[in-house]
């Protein structure tokens, strides 16, 4: 699946305020829970279910939160950028600044994994990181993270 | 005055040797060449049959200053091998270094006897002269390259060739002895023999250990003869063990496993002079085994001598390899990197100065056909060892980054150590709350000022960070002070896990493939069940599309690990399932 398919224009979100990891992943589960018109709650406990395994900074900067989320329907994609970077627990130590949420409907399986293992490659690329670091207008985010995973995928 | 202007010009071109050996080492950076085959072309090319034309024949010198240099490497080598990474490996590599030398060169006398054509005996002393592995060679290859092997396989190999020159070299012996006197046959003796080597150097090896601790706990030293007082013995103990039928290079490896495994003050200091001293050691050996060969003799064993080797890499080896290892739980691809790291290096050649030394009448054969054998393993796995190690799968990961510790003496005890890393960009030190509780930032530098730990707060790049430590786990600091890789080997997503979170609740996250019998275990339980305890960084086991690679392990249990998934493995298995059900057409495989 594209990443187009599962990140909308509008879950794009270039200044977000967060102070802590929690104080992150709660507003990352409220701007969610209005996209999907889901309860926050249910969203917040299966982001912080999954960091209580370990965190899912995964360096430089860059954290992937993400789970499964009973009765989804399809692969649910969200990208913040942080105001000010945060201490995500992340194994390198470095504070996080580049989030990307990803849920995943319980069934997902494969298509979850793709999905997952597609984003941490796109942002693994230093090219599109500078660039994300560097932009502030959500719809050329959004542009840059689509074009980058069609690119990446070949 | 004409000797004293002789020692002036030895003195000059042996110094000469040395520096342009140290130099060359740029060279063999810069091409990716074996080093130790860069300092034997140096030997050659300043000898008889090159442009330097020095007559050099001293086949007893060659002995001497040999044994002396192999005695150094050997107890350096024992020196930086923990005790902890030995266990489990022990029995198969002692079992590789007493039966396979034997099989190797019963094997090898095969095709050495009609290449060569010699007789039984006779090729049985080719056989037993390229049957070893070279310390020397296996220590430097495995360390220089920053190879990173499985805790087995590369204990197995480093054991195994600190170990099997004891056979060799009793075998070698016991040879040139029966060709000399034309009587007698091997059996029984031979066993004993061998036998009694190996203990008699083992038992002074271990016991000359602790004497190097007792003596540097207990006396006081001038600075800077501590090291020099090390190295001292270690040669003295591989004359005394040798004079009394023991295997030396048994008891200096021995010895440097004891002294290095043991806190004992100034060990800084001996084992950065030791660094030094092996490397002279090195370059000495093999610039002087270069000197003595000459090349157009070397040409005219050449056809069968390349025979030998063939037979031996491709043959010989394999063959004892595998059947040593049988009895123990090896995977093929592991089998088959042993098989490749047995590299032969000064020890066969040294051997080969014996039956010089004894007058034998095929001398010059063998010693020729050694020469040969040992320059086509040092090309062929000098230069393929790590493309190799890395194609069978047995590197835990790519070679580490290295990095510099420095470590300082504190005199007065031996339960701290201080040790000063330089802080380089990317490494975990910089993070909040970096080092571990055993550990303790005691002075930063800064911009050429001496901060307290206080004052200045987390370190930077660019700093000096001090830190004291117990000895044991200094080592494990290392990682803190490393440069992470920015992009990780595999091409994939990898999470970090705590090691204490069970597998079964990674399996309805990931939908990984674990044996039902691992499915209550923890990451750090299924790590130790697998490694007999000892996991190392970098050890990973795969569950199904997903791989679990050790991150760190403290006090022998796994405390981080990462999760990688691998897409492409996921998207062949996919395609492979859809397939079979006759979802998917042939080759119509998904766009990842």
């Amino acid at each position: 699946m594209p990443l187009a398919d599962l990140l909308a224009p509008e879950a794009i979100f270039p200044m977000l305020r967060a102070s802590s990891k929690k104080q992150a992943l709660q507003e990352l589960a409220h701007h969610a829970s209005v996209l999907m018109g889901r309860d926050q709650r249910e969203i917040f406990e299966t982001l912080l279910q999954r960091e209580r395994l370990g965190s899912t900074g995964v360096g430089n900067g860059i954290a992937i939160p993400h789970g499964k989320l009973p009765g989804l329907t399809k692969l649910f994609g969200l990208f913040a950028r942080l105001e000010k970077p945060i201490d995500f627990e992340s194994l390198d130590g470095a504070p996080v600044d580049l989030v990307f949420l990803l849920l995943a409907p319980e069934a997902a399986g494969a298509d979850h994994l793709k999905a997952l293992a597609r984003v941490a490659r796109m942002l693994r690329d230093p090219d599109v990181v500078e660039k994300l670091r560097a932009n502030r207008d959500a719809a050329s985010i959004h542009t840059l993270l689509t074009a980058a995973s069609t690119s990446n995928a070949a | 005055m004409g000797s004293v202007f002789v020692s002036n010009l030895v003195l000059l071109v042996v110094a000469a040797l040395v520096v342009v050996g140290t130099l060359s080492s740029l060279l063999a950076a810069r091409f990716g060449a074996p080093i130790l085959l860069v300092f034997l072309i140096i030997g050659v090319a300043a000898g008889e049959g090159g442009p330097g034309g020095i007559h050099f024949n001293d086949y007893w010198a060659t002995y001497m200053v040999g044994s002396a240099a192999l005695a150094v490497i050997l107890f350096d080598g024992g020196l930086r091998m923990r005790i902890a990474s030995m266990r489990g490996a022990i029995i198969p590599a002692v079992g590789l270094s007493t039966i396979g030398v034997v099989m190797t060169a019963a094997l090898v006398a095969l095709v050495a006897g009609p290449l060569l054509s010699l007789g039984p005996l006779e090729s049985l002393l080719v056989g037993a002269i390229v049957a070893s592995t070279d310390a020397a060679a296996v220590l430097f290859l495995v360390r220089a390259q920053g190879l990173h092997l499985g805790r087995r396989v590369g204990s197995v190999i480093e054991i195994e060739s600190a170990t099997n020159d004891p056979a060799a070299v009793f075998l070698t012996v016991l040879l040139v002895e029966l060709l000399t006197t034309s009587a007698g046959s091997p059996g029984m003796a031979m066993v004993f023999g061998v036998l009694r080597e190996m203990v008699v150097g083992a038992v002074l090896g271990v016991a000359g250990g602790y004497a190097i601790v007792a003596l540097l706990n207990r006396v006081d030293l001038p600075g800077g003869l501590h090291p020099v007082m090390v190295m001292g013995i270690a040669v003295l103990l591989f004359a005394v063990t040798s004079l009394l039928h023991g295997s030396g290079f048994l008891a200096v490896y021995l010895a440097g496993l004891v002294l290095g495994n043991r806190p004992v003050r100034a060990i800084a200091s001996i084992t950065s002079f030791l660094d030094t001293v092996t490397w002279l050691c090195q370059i000495v050996m093999f610039v002087m085994l270069g000197l003595l060969v000459s090349p157009e003799k070397i040409l005219v064993y050449a056809l069968p001598a390349l025979g030998v080797a063939a037979f031996l890499i491709l043959v010989g080896r394999p063959a004892a390899v595998f059947l040593c290892l049988a009895p123990f739980r090896f995977s093929l691809k592991e089998k088959l990197f042993i098989s490749w790291a047995g590299l032969r290096g000064a020890v066969s050649i040294f051997l080969a100065t014996i039956p010089m030394l004894a007058h034998l009448p095929q001398a010059e054969v063998y010693f020729n056909v050694a020469f040969a054998v040992v320059l086509v393993s040092l090309i062929l796995h000098g230069w393929t060892m790590a493309t190799v190690a890395r194609r069978l799968d047995v590197t835990l990961s790519d070679p580490a980054p290295s990095i510099r510790r420095f470590e300082i003496d504190l005199p007065g005890q031996t339960e701290v150590e201080l040790v000063a890393y330089p802080v380089v960009t990317g490494t975990p030190a910089t993070g909040q709350h970096a080092l571990p509780s055993w550990a303790r930032l005691v002075m930063v530098v800064r911009a050429g000022q001496t901060l307290t730990p206080e004052a200045a707060g987390p370190l930077k790049v660019g700093d000096y960070g001090y830190v004291l430590a117990p000895p044991k786990r200094v080592h494990q600091l290392d990682r803190l002070f490393r440069p992470q890789e920015v992009t990780p080997m595999d091409d994939g997503a990898a999470f970090p896990f705590v090691g204490e979170v069970r597998l079964g609740d990674l399996v309805s996250f990931y939908g990984l493939v674990v044996p039902d019998a691992e499915l209550g275990l923890t990451i750090a339980e299924a790590f130790s069940d697998r490694s007999d305890d000892h996991p190392a960084r970098g050890m990973r086991i795969r569950y199904g599309h997903a791989v679990i690679e050790v991150r760190e392990v403290v006090d022998g249990r796994v405390t981080w690990a990462v999760l990688r998934l691998e897409p492409g493995r996921l998207k062949r298995s996919i395609a492979k399932v859809r397939r079979l059900f006759g979802l998917q057409p042939e080759g119509d495989d998904d766009e990842e």
